[in-house]
């Protein structure tokens, strides 16, 4: 058995691993009821050995129907670009919105090809500007603007 | 006929009443619903473009401000934000593939892959035309038929939409342009996802892993921009050749006279799907842009375009959304439903103004239902001519180089999906469905159809247990001759079903057999 | 001179809050739950009002999730400052402790409640099509018809589903219960004659009611409403004592000092006194209420959970 299809064996193998898993959970803690009074088990174990079934057939496929292989994964933009949205995430409560979108811009363009400080220092304070004014000036979101510890932010 | 007409005349003083106000101690003489009608129009293009902040939360945060408006005008004004950002929603579908609104999704796949081919601008104007178009046909269609359509969305009990569903799903196949298995599988695993959270039926909480924030299960914008958004950034990240991705691409900006053949019967079919739609307060304005897209891709003789940029798959989803984004005020006008969050507020809002919603507000008070209705047109002139003239300016912006625009998106993203509850947890979410996207990107799963089984699978299971519920247990109520709207639905599927299996079956045969030879 | 400026300066910005008159910053006031709802708009009309008379902003943060347990225990477990208050309601405060198998915060411990704003009464009301024209008669329709009515909610645990296990309890029905995500759709079945009753809040319920779309029957709280008079009370119509009503306030951590409870509960009241706000709130189908001091109100909200947990019990409904 020769895997003529790269990308379709992992895609089988994916939607196996999902139905499977939400197949089990659903059985293993919901309660499955009938057809007439369906408990909340009922659909999650239906769809997910559905979908292992359908991982199967991809999979099977995947040995007959020749395909184009998996291209190579580039981590280094996936961690970037991954990071610099959580780092805003977590930080923007207890650091504010200027620093966590500082944050989130030089992270996320380390993650390029080519990094100037000079540009990336001026699309952060663009940003910010536009942030601070767009979105808690203007639509009021209930952002914190400076760091919690500081007691009086300077803006208002 | 002309009753119409006269009200119709009632609606138009209404919106360009003059009228004395006192702006910051000065008073003066203006056109003041007009002129809300116009803010409204801009700032829901403004958060239409802005992905995650939807027009729910921006009406939300506005209502203060219209306690001190006349009833007329501040519903002139939301209303102008709901529909204009509908226009917005495209934009940013089409210049970076984020869908600011889950009608938008479609819209990614046509119109994205058009800007990348260097013809944003047609696509843009594609959806404006298309959108003003279905926007001008469908408030005539609530002028004219909204309390004989009322009734018709009344028909829809669970099991018409249990079925109607059913029939989304299979259309939702469709959507996909490689392997048919596959996008069944995509659609499958949408449905799953969007079964976490606690289930109306019994109250259990599944799939929260034990976590309060997914108590309500995964938002659509956390979704969408993760498999959307941050997959595509990701991506384009990784091509070292195209590291400005459309620059010096861009070449005209207004569609050609072919164009303008291709998308005449698209716009008109999606306008009439989307007005049909629209009236069903149970999701049936969130379904009609994927069905326009679908009867589009099946019925057109550019079919193998499609999701490689025809000008069909802009203009038809586009104007079914606006078709139905106009028809889903008749339940709130007639009956005082809401079909979706947005009507919600709008019920709100008239509350809090002394007016009650309902069928009486008709008879009641003329000016404000047809005041209303005439401003959802000039609404829609106002964001057509304001949207042609800015498409320039968006061209300009995918001038910007890459380096430049993604950082900015990336704001804009972890912003508005932060803002649906304020706390990290959903820009978490959006990072992991950004990686699962990018997986998907290099398995050739298409995320579109597990969009679309998103945002399907739990309005599919409530019916379903719904109506179970209500026949106490009767699996025939889906088919019975007493249900005529629910069978003609699960016919019309398994009609598609066979449609789209055939051309499938037929093409992997060859290809087995082509394997078969070559190996 | 310019140091010693400096020096004062940063004094101020490190020093507690509590050394300034309170408020001396904006005050934060939790929704939790997603904007639109009734619950948010009340609160923001009322964050617009409080900052008039409190000089600072009063800023809604939604944080839905969980029913609102989320929202509420942030405060509960938050700081007692006094900047932060969160919208509570009955459906946090005295059903979700009993709905809920486990439930993050106590309500009565771990907060103090400061103001009721709103107490919006349900009506039963049902598909006009339906034979009975009052409430007895709807009980001698369900006797004669055991299982076979139907009665919509909003949701599983909602106060239209425990009005309606109430119902069942005290009359002695047997009624099949159909959640639906809102009381909207709910509606819509009930006009198209899908489901046959409904305990509904009169607000959503009115505009249909005035059409006749549907029927009502009876309201549940003791007294009749201003908004239907002629529209007869549970209690009169043979139920003895059936009291229900759908109220919000704002809380505020347990341990937040009287002296700053007494003004946040003052000026509250203030501003819901105003006669504008009073016509947007009635609008919502509020009343004004009757209880008007943070004492009053804990013990109410101490009454209505023990009502609630036992009811709750009875009717089997749970979340986990």
């Amino acid at each position: 058995m020769k895997i003529k299809s790269p990308r379709d064996f992992w895609a089988g193998l994916m939607f196996i691993a999902f139905g499977l898993f939400f197949l089990l959970v659903a059985q293993f803690n919901y309660q499955m009821g009938s057809a007439v009074r369906m408990g909340p088990g009922y659909f999650p174990s239906v769809l997910g050995a559905i979908l292992a079934v359908l991982g199967g057939i991809v999979l099977f496929n995947s040995f007959l129907i020749a395909g184009t292989p998996v291209p190579k994964f580039h981590f280094r933009p996936v961690i970037f670009v991954l990071i610099s949205g959580l780092a805003f995430a977590y930080l923007l409560k207890p650091l504010g919105l200027v620093l966590a979108t500082i944050a989130l811009v030089f992270i996320s363009a380390y993650g390029g090809h080519e990094f100037r400080w000079k540009e990336v220092a001026i699309l952060s304070a663009v940003l910010v500007i536009f942030s601070v004014v767009v979105f808690v000036k203007g639509l009021t979101l209930p952002f914190p603007i400076c760091p919690s510890f500081v007691e009086i932010c300077p803006i208002r | 006929m002309e009753a119409m007409f006269t009200n119709l005349g009632i609606g138009f003083t209404e919106v360009f009443k003059l009228q004395a106000v006192t702006i910051a101690g000065v008073s003066m003489t203006l056109p003041f619903n007009i002129l809300m009608c116009l803010i409204g129009v801009i700032l829901g293009t403004l958060i239409g473009v802005l992905p995650g902040i939807g027009p729910v939360a921006t009406i939300a945060m506005l209502l203060p401000v219209t306690f001190n408006l006349s009833p007329i005008a501040a519903l002139i004004m939301l209303a102008g934000i709901y529909y204009g950002a509908q226009y917005g929603g495209s934009t940013s579908a089409i210049l970076v593939n984020l869908p600011g609104e889950s009608s938008s999704v479609v819209t990614c796949l046509d119109g994205y892959q058009m800007a990348r081919r260097g013809r944003a601008g047609p696509a843009l104007a594609t959806a404006a035309i298309g959108s003003f178009f279905a926007g001008c046909v469908a408030t005539l269609v609530v002028a004219m038929f909204a309390p004989p359509l009322a009734e018709v969305a009344l028909k829809f009990g669970p099991a018409e939409y249990f079925s109607l569903m059913v029939l989304g799903l299979v259309s939702s196949v469709v959507l996909a342009s490689g392997s048919l298995v596959k996008a069944i599988g995509m659609v499958i695993l949408g449905l799953l996802l969007g079964l976490a959270g606690t289930d109306v039926n019994s109250g259990v909480l599944r799939f929260s892993f034990g976590l309060a924030e997914m108590a309500d299960g995964i938002g659509f914008f956390t979704v969408a921009m993760g498999m959307f958004g941050i997959a595509e950034i990701i991506s384009n990240l990784e091509q070292k050749e195209h590291r400005e991705v459309f620059t010096d691409k861009v070449s005209h900006l207004w569609p050609t006279a072919d164009d303008f053949r291709r998308i005449f019967g698209p716009i008109l079919r999606g306008t009439i799907f989307g007005c049909c739609l629209g009236i069903l307060p149970g999701g049936g304005a969130l379904l009609s842009s994927f069905g326009a897209y679908t009867i589009e891709k099946k019925i057109s003789r550019n079919s193998r375009e499609f999701g490689k940029g025809a000008i069909e798959g802009v203009a038809a989803p586009e104007s079914a959304n606006n078709a139905g984004a106009q028809t889903s005020f008749i339940p709130l006008l007639t009956l005082g439903i809401p079909s979706n969050a947005v009507m919600a507020l709008m019920i709100g809002a008239m509350m809090i103004q002394g007016i009650a919603p309902g069928p009486q507000v008709m008879t009641e008070r003329p000016q404000l239902f047809w005041g209303m209705i005439a401003s959802m047109w000039v609404g829609n002139l106002m964001l057509v001519l304001l949207n042609l003239p800015m498409i320039g300016v968006w061209i300009k912006l995918l001038t910007v180089p890459y380096r430049i625009l993604y950082p900015s998106i990336l704001v804009f993203m972890s912003v508005g999906v932060f803002s649906i509850s304020n706390q990290p947890f959903d820009c978490f979410l959006m990072a992991l469905f950004g990686l699962f996207g990018y997986v998907c990107v290099k398995l050739e799963c298409e995320p579109a159809p597990l969009i679309l089984g998103f945002i399907l699978g739990p309005l599919m299971e409530e019916n379903l247990r719904r109506a179970m519920l209500l026949s106490r247990g009767d699996p025939f109520v889906f088919i019975s001759p007493s249900k005529p709207i629910s069978l003609g639905f699960l016919i019309a599927s398994a009609l598609l079903l066979i449609v789209i299996a055939l051309p499938a079956l037929r093409k992997k045969r060859d290809e087995a057999f082509a394997g078969e030879e070559h190996g | 001179m310019q140091r010693l400026l400096l020096l004062l300066a940063l004094a101020g910005a490190v020093a507690p809050a509590w050394s300034q008159a309170w408020p001396a910053r904006p005050l934060r006031l939790v929704v939790p739950y997603a904007p639109g709802g009734p619950v948010d708009i009340s609160a923001r009309l009322l964050a617009a009002r409080l900052q008039q008379g409190l000089g600072q902003p009063v800023v809604p943060e939604n944080r839905p999730g969980a029913g609102g347990n989320i929202g509420v225990d942030l405060i509960a477990k938050g700081p007692a400052d006094g900047y932060n208050l969160v919208m509570s309601a009955i459906a946090t405060l005295a059903i979700n402790p009993s709905l809920y198998s486990s439930l993050p915060y106590d309500p009565l411990k771990d907060l103090r409640h400061v103001t009721l704003l709103v107490q919006v009464p349900n009506v039963l009301i049902v598909r006009p099509d339906l034979p009975a024209k009052s409430v007895p008669e709807l009980i001698a329709l369900g006797k004669s018809r055991p299982g076979k009515l139907d009665f919509g909610s909003g949701s599983t645990g909602s106060t239209g589903h425990l009005a309606g296990e109430m119902f069942k309890m005290v009359t002695g029905t047997y009624m099949v219960h159909i959640p639906y995500k809102g009381s909207a759709p709910a509606l819509a079945d009930m006009m198209a004659g899908r489901i046959d009753l409904m305990f509904d809040n009169l607000a959503s319920a009115l505009p249909s009611i005035k059409s006749e779309k549907v029927r009502a029957l009876a309201v549940t709280t003791r007294k009749r409403t201003d908004f239907l008079p002629g529209l007869p009370t549970l209690d009169e119509s043979g139920l003895k004592g059936f009291d229900m009503t759908t109220w919000w306030g704002v809380s505020v951590a347990a341990r937040t000092p009287q002296p700053v409870v007494d003004r946040l509960s003052a000026e509250i009241l203030k501003a819901m006194d105003s006669p504008d706000m009073r016509e947007r709130l009635r609008g919502m189908g509020s009343e004004p209420p009757a209880i008007r001091t943070p004492d009053h109100f804990a013990a109410f909200v101490a009454a209505e959970l023990k009502t609630y947990t036992g009811l709750v019990r009875r009717s089997g409904a749970k979340v986990d």
